[in-house]
């Protein structure tokens, strides 16, 4: 007996396992944090813009121009649904305006074919929730409180999660997000001077019966 | 009152502990290595016994036939399962209530019967934890694959979240969540720290690389030191105390699932003390299903003798009775409370069209059970075993007859159904036994079956020691105490050799040795010690038995070390004392550890349900205050279960790591490891070390000091 040396950790084993202890409390954690922003929707939706099949400007049209946004979504009062313009209505200007415009060249095949422009939905939300426009309008939320600054974006891009943390927040608190209703479309409008928003937003409350509610029923149809 | 002289076998108040039978009979009750080597004997052998090889077999057909029943479950949708209104649980729930049952014995032994100072449960507590661990994955499986969605199941935890969504803290379902997932855990650390030192005698006996790293690793550098035996023995007691009032919880939580619906046969304020009964008698039978076959098929008939089943068996009667007793009360109080529904309920549960369940209940729990009364059958190992298998058929059906019994007739004639379970059902709870003995049979073969450690240390031989040493020693110590400079003093005394004479070369002659081992029975003299190459690392002194380890221990602190440490198997008594350990810091960071469980659970219960949070607070961080029955959104009682959940989860995890982290553990590298002598520690070796950083330490003085204190060998430790 004695010859054979028996076996034994290293030296360097001791500071190994420190190394593995770190690494049990700090894998799980970094995987966590991973996880957290990258599935989460502000990392996911935020900022979504996808190319669409003809190059239309919210910025020249909505910004510069100042068409109002109820001139191509007529239905965003009525419906739940603020509807997408049919090509006609693109046409109405222009027939006479860059009626040669190379851009414009999937618009007017769209027009004399007959055939919806295949615009990629940017504000999309899960099947699974019902949402509607013409209750948030008649409400005084406004365009630019979920949409963001449209007159700025040359392509549209998403500014809000659309989560449902995100709607619950409106949801519960209403005050800060309303105004008056013949101020929804208007981009620049501010309180009155003097006026707190959320004061502004108690009145309107009371004036417009917001009362929103947050059962599962009342998005999940 | 006169005394009255009872027979001594019923004479249950004044028993006399010599006549009972050992504990640990034949071979591996006569001392520690014994021990080692009988238990060690079923993890090393080369091959396991061919029952293994046959059990084995069958139970991993089993676990097939769950993961193929669970794939199709997944893949296809819930509607494989017979379930539907109105009998909306059924097999599922039952298969969940039944095995977290199960799960109830593991902590109990380990738990309860530690706190009542039992000592016949080391020889069972191991297994019955392995056990209760596999239940609770057992039980664990099914509600999350009723939930249909099962990779949806995260969502019961509370976490910030882009729903904005939290779980109802009023709800028992959710109260379940902890409460099971706390008992989870728990059962995992107090089942791994019990582990640790036996996983050392493993490694210890490794005779193959592939084992010693494995075990090495497990064992986390466990080496039996007194220092860490202090520290281990406040931590095991401390978990013992937390597990108790978690055990009695969690089926308390799990009765709350029906006793706080409106539903007949469940709306019961019996329910909890009934629920905790059931599972402790379902969770000792199956203990005893499982321990009568594997003492047999690995020979630990020496460890769970006639008498541990005897004491089983007595326990399966007494919960037996009391299952009983709530029985009864359930039909009285329907009778008594004059409620319609209750009263129907009752008469349907006995004789209605599933009638034939609530007699198999009956009888399997409260009549076949009473056959244990007679001492014969108690000592019959095959009435024993039918009676427990009985027993866990009987508390299946139990569980089956409240749940699916109680739906199938509700309030309303109209909303009348039955039940039959589809095959998927039937196959997946068949399947669950595949899982359960799987990871049964695993842990038989590769791990400690029996806590070694706590075993040696209920052997007689691990508290008697030769007298005249004690009391040779203890005469030193007022000369060794005024010694205050050095150890000077020793050197002129003359030597009291302690051990007896001629017994000292021979106990020597018994050791193994090692490099630089010298026997203290050679001539003693500091000018012929044989130089080691280098410094060295400390001296390693080796003793015949845990009396002669304290002994010496006392000497060596009152010479004034402190840079050293006694090593032995199991924590031996009083020898904290004899080295002037002072008590552990670990209580107190357990109780900081509980309070801070309580106080996250309570804010946390507070900041989701508040409305105040629903608006302060942005995103997935706002609160979600819930309307349920008119309840307030803070209500403190709804919010105990959850607080006191974790409690038990922070301070039982404070228990945990606070004990390696005192300890400084896992330590992997040791110098003494490499000697033979050291590694016996964990079989049955008392050592003490002096460690050479210690500032008196000095290599002729200190091995002089050493050898005065009657060990039987002493050994220089390199630096490796």
């Amino acid at each position: 007996m004695g010859s054979k040396p028996l076996l034994t950790f290293p030296r360097w084993s001791n500071k190994a396992a420190v190394g593995v202890l770190v690494g049990l409390v700090g894998l799980p954690l970094y995987v966590g944090l991973l996880l957290a922003y990258g599935a989460n929707p502000t990392s996911l939706t935020v900022g979504y813009q996808p190319v669409q099949p003809v190059p239309y400007s919210h910025a020249v049209h909505a910004g510069k121009l100042g068409i109002d946004c109820r001139y191509c979504h007529t239905t965003v009062e009525k419906t739940g649904m603020a509807a997408l313009p049919p090509t006609e209505v693109c046409m109405n200007c222009h027939k006479a305006i860059f009626p040669n415009s190379a851009k414009l060249a999937e618009v007017r095949k769209s027009y004399v074919e007959g055939t919806p422009i295949p615009w990629v939905k940017v504000h999309d939300l899960a099947d699974y929730v019902y949402f509607n426009h013409s209750a948030h309008v008649n409400a005084g939320v406004g365009c630019i409180t979920c949409h963001g600054p449209i007159q700025q974006m040359e392509t549209v891009r998403t500014v809000a999660p659309l989560n449902m943390a995100w709607c619950l927040s409106c949801h519960r608190d209403p005050k800060p997000f309303l105004r008056p209703r013949d101020q929804v479309t208007n981009m620049d409008w501010t309180p009155p001077a003097g006026v707190a928003a959320t004061a502004l937003g108690e009145q309107l409350r009371e004036k417009y019966h917001v009362n929103p509610s947050t059962d599962c029923v009342t998005c999940h149809r | 009152m006169t005394s009255v002289t009872l027979p001594y076998e019923l004479d249950n108040t004044a028993e006399d502990p010599r006549r009972r039978p050992a504990l640990i009979t034949g071979e591996a009750g006569l001392g520690f290595d014994r021990v080692t080597d009988e238990v060690c004997r079923v993890a090393e052998a080369r091959r396991p016994p061919r029952a293994w090889y046959l059990a084995m077999g069958v139970s991993s057909l089993g676990l097939a036939i769950l993961v193929v029943m669970v794939a199709y479950l997944v893949f296809t949708g819930i509607g494989v399962w017979n379930l539907n209104r109105p009998v909306c649980w059924a097999f599922d729930i039952t298969n969940f209530v039944f095995w977290i049952g199960i799960g109830h014995a593991g902590t109990l032994i380990s738990a309860i019967l530690f706190l009542l100072r039992q000592k016949w449960r080391t020889s069972i507590n191991r297994f019955a934890e392995a056990m209760t661990i596999f239940a609770v994955i057992c039980a664990g499986l099914f509600p999350a694959i009723h939930l249909g969605r099962i990779w949806f199941a995260y969502w019961l935890f509370p976490y910030p979240n882009q729903m904005g969504t939290w779980p109802n803290f009023v709800s028992p379902l959710v109260w379940d969540v902890f409460a099971v997932s706390t008992y989870a855990t728990v059962s995992l650390l107090f089942w791994y720290m019990g582990m640790v030192p036996d996983l050392a005698t493993f490694r210890d006996r490794a005779t193959t690389k592939l084992r010693f790293y494995i075990y090495g690793a497990l064992s986390l550098g466990w080496r039996g030191s007194q220092r860490h035996w202090h520290v281990y023995e406040r931590a095991y007691l401390l978990l013992a105390a937390l597990a108790t009032a978690l055990v009695v919880s969690v089926h308390s939580v799990v009765s709350t699932d029906f006793a706080v619906a409106q539903l007949p046969g469940w709306h019961s304020t019996i329910f909890p003390p009934y629920f905790v009964a059931g599972a402790i008698f379902s969770g000792f039978a199956m203990v005893v299903t499982l321990a009568i076959p594997a003492r047999e098929m690995f020979g630990l008939k020496d460890f769970i003798t006639p008498r541990h089943l005897d004491n089983m068996a007595k326990i399966i009667l007494v919960t037996s009775c009391m299952v009983g007793y709530s029985y009864l009360m359930e039909f009285f109080t329907a009778w008594r409370s004059g409620n319609p529904w209750d009263q129907f309920h009752f008469l349907n549960r006995m004789f209605g069209p599933m009638g034939w369940c609530g007699w198999v209940m009956l009888i399997c729990n409260a009549v076949i059970p009473q056959v244990l009364w007679l001492k014969f059958a108690r000592r019959k190992v095959w009435i024993l075993f039918v009676v427990s298998v009985l027993v866990n058929v009987g508390m299946w059906f139990e569980r089956f007859v409240i749940i699916a019994v109680g739906l199938h007739r509700d309030f309303l004639p109209s909303n009348w159904g039955s039940y039959r379970p589809s095959y998927v059902e039937v196959w997946t709870l068949v399947g669950s036994f595949g899982l359960f003995l799987t990871l049964f049979m695993l842990f038989c073969r590769y791990l400690p079956m029996v806590a070694m450690a706590e075993v040696k240390g209920i052997l007689p031989v691990g508290h008697e020691g030769p007298s005249q040493f004690r009391a040779a020693s203890d005469a030193q110590l007022p000369e060794m105490g005024s010694a205050s400079s050095g150890i000077a003093p020793i050197l002129d005394s003359p030597h009291p050799n302690p051990l007896p004479e001629g017994e000292g070369t021979e106990a020597a002659s018994h050791l193994p040795e090692g490099e630089g081992t010298e026997h203290a029975s050679s001539a003693p003299h500091p000018g012929h010690l044989p130089e080691g190459e280098g410094e060295p690392w400390g001296l390693l002194a080796t003793y015949r038995d845990p009396a002669a380890l304290r002994a010496a221990a006392r000497v060596v602190r009152d010479a004034g070390y402190r840079q050293w440490d006694c090593y032995s198997p199991f924590p031996v008594h009083g020898l904290d004392e004899a080295m002037g350990i002072r008590p552990t810091v670990l209580p107190w960071l357990v109780f900081a550890g509980g309070l801070a469980g309580c106080m996250l659970a309570l804010v946390m219960q507070w900041y989701v349900n508040s409305p105040f949070t629903a608006v302060s607070a942005a995103g997935g961080l706002a609160g979600l205050p819930l309307v349920f029955s008119g309840k307030p959104y803070w209500s403190l009682a709804a919010n105990i279960p959850i607080a006191f959940e974790l409690t038990v989860l922070l301070a039982s995890l404070t228990a945990f790591l606070g004990l390696w982290a005192l300890v400084r553990l896992p330590r992997y590298h040791f110098p003494p490891f490499a000697s033979r002598q050291f590694r016996k520690v964990t079989d049955d070796g008392f050592t003490l070390v002096i460690e050479a950083r210690d500032e008196k330490f000095n290599r002729a003085t200190t091995r002089e000091l050493i050898r005065s204190t009657g060990c039987v060998a002493v050994e220089e430790i390199k630096d490796t």
